[in-house]
């Protein structure tokens, strides 16, 4: 055995490198690997459960890759391998992957800085206006982020494109408004028609806050109305029983009390000889 | 109708044995279970907006044992908060350095709740009065509490609880403070309070207001303040069904 491994450190390869510390690097680099999925696991069952989940997978990508590194580190140092010729033709490849990685490397910042800055988390509905994209964030990876839009696809944006985009989210706040415009024949009351609208609001939409009231706003003097604005909160993740219907509401209070939402209409006069 | 007609019309809270059907009434709301086979109970419920609910309850045994009694008002439409926003509907004025103490009627749910050795399990939860249960906020948009909101009468005493759809809570109010102040109104975490009942009325457990300074800041410091009864102490249950993150919200 002692035999066969002295005929291994022998046999050489390229740049003082034997069979025997390919060897070596080999096991090195496998411990390394079994210990960075055991810290992962570990790290992933005690630690993950209290971090926000992109954070979690940021964390636990940084604690594998990092020990995978260290794996090699230690195997080079071990074996003495020298790297000084490779690190004269690495810097001028450097210079060459530099400009071609450019993107990589933008991404990979955008991403650290969206880390860091964490203008939104997971699982927030955001729109980004720019892109014309909206939908839920699934993540923030270490290149792109995903978004889930409403209509069930996925959407992949490089982290540079991300990071400078506005984005608007719709989770942040605690409620969220919805609003409808309708409009009521000049021969109504708008008083009237105000009140009935909030008490079929008030008795029949629960996801509608009592404070801050609904809120009515005569907005124009239109050519066949008078517009009235209503304007509502509710719970940010109850915008569905808000939004869809709220017109259907407003329409059946004006159709119980016989106010007319009036069809475009125009008063011709004819001119008198 | 006075309180004395809807205890003698309506079940009372408290543990049912149901061998082979049971009907509870309670103001707009009928539930019925019965046996269905070997094993196997049906359970119905209409509720005062006409939701139907109906379930199978598969049990070994010849008969079942259910509980009936009032929950924290934070389930209905849907769970949302923890916190709760009771509203006066007169203002009360407290002189500087006075405190005051005071009842109020505070909205409430059912719960039916199955025994299960000496867990209670939630089969389902109502609440008689829809059209009070609503939301509010204290606060700003971005930064407030989302509330579950009651414009709320002063009660006499304990004894004042609204079958079904009323506890009465008691509210201590001390001010600290250098100035008089107007209260219309408490924001607190019902989830620290429990509730009893006795027959179809309920009580919750007080809280203790302490309106004072920090920081050159007026502030109210609410604290639990925990009932000693003989009334019977509810099972506690919130609904913690995840929401589907709202889809399509945008205009």
């Amino acid at each position: 055995m002692l035999e066969f491994l002295q005929e291994l450190s022998q046999m050489q390869l390229i740049g003082g490198l034997t069979v025997l510390s390919l060897l070596m690097g080999a096991i090195i680099m496998t411990v390394g690997i079994i210990i960075a999925k055991i810290v992962k696991l570990l790290f992933h069952k005690y630690y993950a459960p209290t971090l926000q989940k992109d954070t979690a997978q940021n964390i636990s990508k940084l604690i594998y890759f990092g020990i995978i590194i260290i794996s090699f580190m230690v195997f080079t140092s071990s074996q003495g391998v020298d790297f000084s010729g490779l690190m004269v033709a690495g810097g001028i490849f450097a210079v060459i992957i530099g400009f071609a990685t450019q993107s990589v490397i933008s991404n990979l910042i955008s991403g650290v800085f969206l880390m860091i800055e964490k203008p939104v988390k997971h699982g927030d509905t955001i729109q980004i206006p720019d892109m014309s994209i909206y939908g839920t964030l699934l993540d923030i990876a270490t290149f792109s982020s995903r978004v889930r839009k409403f209509d069930g696809t996925i959407v992949r944006i490089p982290n540079e494109k991300f990071f400078a985009s506005n984005i608007r989210s719709l989770s942040t706040s605690t409620v969220r408004r919805a609003d409808i415009t309708v409009g009521i024949s000049y021969n109504d009351d708008i008083d009237n028609a105000i009140s009935v609208i909030k008490k079929e609001i008030q008795s029949t939409m629960p996801f509608i806050l009592s404070i801050p009231e609904p809120e009515f706003r005569v907005k124009e003097l239109g050519d066949s109305s008078v517009n009235i604005q209503v304007l509502v909160w509710h719970p940010k993740d109850d915008w569905s029983q808000a939004q869809p219907i709220l017109l259907t509401t407003v329409k059946r209070a004006l159709d119980k009390s016989g106010i007319e939402i009036p069809y475009p209409q125009r008063v011709i006069w004819g001119a008198k000889d | 109708m006075s309180n004395d007609t809807v205890e003698s019309n309506f079940s009372n809270y408290g543990v049912y044995q149901i061998n082979e059907n049971l009907e509870l009434f309670l103001p707009n709301t009928i539930i019925k279970i019965e046996k269905i086979g070997d094993g196997a109970f049906s359970y119905f419920r209409r509720d005062s907006e006409g939701i139907i609910v109906e379930k199978i309850i598969p049990k070994k045994l010849n008969n079942i044992r259910i509980e009936l009694a009032p929950i924290r008002p934070l389930n209905h439409p849907a769970k949302r908060t923890r916190h709760m926003f009771l509203k006066f509907d007169k203002e009360i004025y407290l002189s500087h350095g006075s405190a005051a103490s005071i009842f109020v009627h505070c909205p409430i749910e059912i719960g039916i709740f199955l025994i299960h050795d000496s867990d209670r399990e939630s089969l389902d939860w109502i609440t008689c009065n829809p059209l009070n249960s609503r939301f509010g906020l204290s606060g700003s948009p971005d930064t407030g509490i989302l509330c579950k909101y009651a414009k709320v009468s002063l009660a006499t005493d304990y004894s004042d609880s609204t079958p079904y759809v009323e506890g009465v809570m008691k509210i201590v109010i001390e001010n600290v403070l250098a100035s008089g102040q107007n209260i219309d109104k408490v924001i607190f975490p019902i989830t620290d309070n429990f509730l009893y009942y006795e027959n179809s009325k309920t009580i919750i457990d007080g809280i203790k207001v302490v309106l004072k300074k920090r920081a050159a800041v007026s502030i109210a410091d609410i604290k639990t303040d925990s009932l000693s009864t003989e009334w019977t102490k509810s099972p506690t249950w919130e609904d913690t069904t995840v929401t589907d993150s709202m889809e399509m919200g945008l205009e």
